[in-house]
């Protein structure tokens, strides 16, 4: 686990943004392809391929395994579920929040119907 | 864990009627400021109380950003909301993950709050990008399942 999950999640959604890696990690969700599979059928170059499959790795968002003298890219599921933390840290702040609130208003109206009762 | 659902709880010192109504109707307080739909910082979040009602904010410059809408509107025990905002909090209407909220009496003028967040992997790359691919996403939990056997 990176010390960093929020700024691995501003990576993740970045490397995302482009349409060509979007494309990249489309067909990689189909399984695992050499750099020669990824590039075939698209219209960019295949160093432009490898930039990319550089910025997905670097997202944790792609693997890259060597088998013999072959580098296979595959889906890496460590950039989603750091997407999927984001959000959880997103419901845990808002959940506290909410608590604080509602616990305080609570005590509020319960303080004001005291009064009205004493006013009776 | 699972990757595709948030699932959280919190126990409030709070009558059913009041967590409801400070949940739906006092969402810009709770709403994590760091966090807002649209370019500049959001005045308030509205929510629409019945059922198809809006879900939306106001921002500084005046402009209003769409969040999602009400799917089930049963006070004071369940919401159900519609999340249409990507992974970018950025509004998408082709997108729709659900947030049910239930509100639970636990005694003692306690209400226990359980929020789900489902379907995830909508979220996830921003848009459709995992719905769409061929393997979809149970290619992925295998995956996931794959690296965390290894680990």
């Amino acid at each position: 686990m990176s010390a960093q999950p929020a700024r691995k999640h501003d990576i993740a959604l970045n490397a995302l943004g482009d349409p060509t890696r979007r494309a990249i990690f489309e067909k990689l969700g189909r399984g695992a392809l050499s750099v020669a599979h990824i590039a075939d059928g698209m219209s960019v170059t295949r160093p432009a391929v490898s930039q990319h499959l550089k910025v997905l790795r670097e997202a944790k968002l792609i693997s890259m395994h060597q088998i013999g003298t072959r580098s296979y890219y595959r889906i890496d599921p460590e950039g989603l579920t750091a997407i999927r933390d984001y959000l959880d840290r997103f419901w845990d702040e808002a959940l506290g929040n909410f608590k604080q609130l509602a616990e305080a208003t609570e005590k509020a109206s319960a303080a004001n119907s005291k009064k009205l009762k004493r006013k009776k | 864990m699972s990757l595709t659902i948030i699932e959280k709880e919190v126990l409030v010192k709070a009558s059913q009627e009041t967590a409801f109504k400070v949940f739906t109707e006092k969402m810009d307080s709770w709403w994590p400021k760091t966090h807002h739909v649209g370019k500049t910082p959001m005045l308030e979040s509205i929510l629409e109380p019945k059922k198809n009602g809006r879900w939306y904010g106001r921002h500084e410059d005046g402009s209003e950003s769409n969040v999602g809408y009400v799917l089930e509107w049963e006070p004071y025990g369940r919401l159900v909301l519609a999340w249409q905002v990507d992974g970018n909090f950025h509004y998408d209407p082709d997108l729709i993950t659900e947030v049910e909220v239930q509100f639970i009496p636990e005694g003692r003028g306690s209400t226990r709050v359980k929020l789900g967040h489902k379907d995830l992997q909508k979220l996830m790359g921003g848009s459709k990008v995992i719905a769409d691919m061929d393997g979809g996403w149970g290619m992925i939990m295998n995956l996931y399942k794959n690296v965390t056997d290894a680990a």
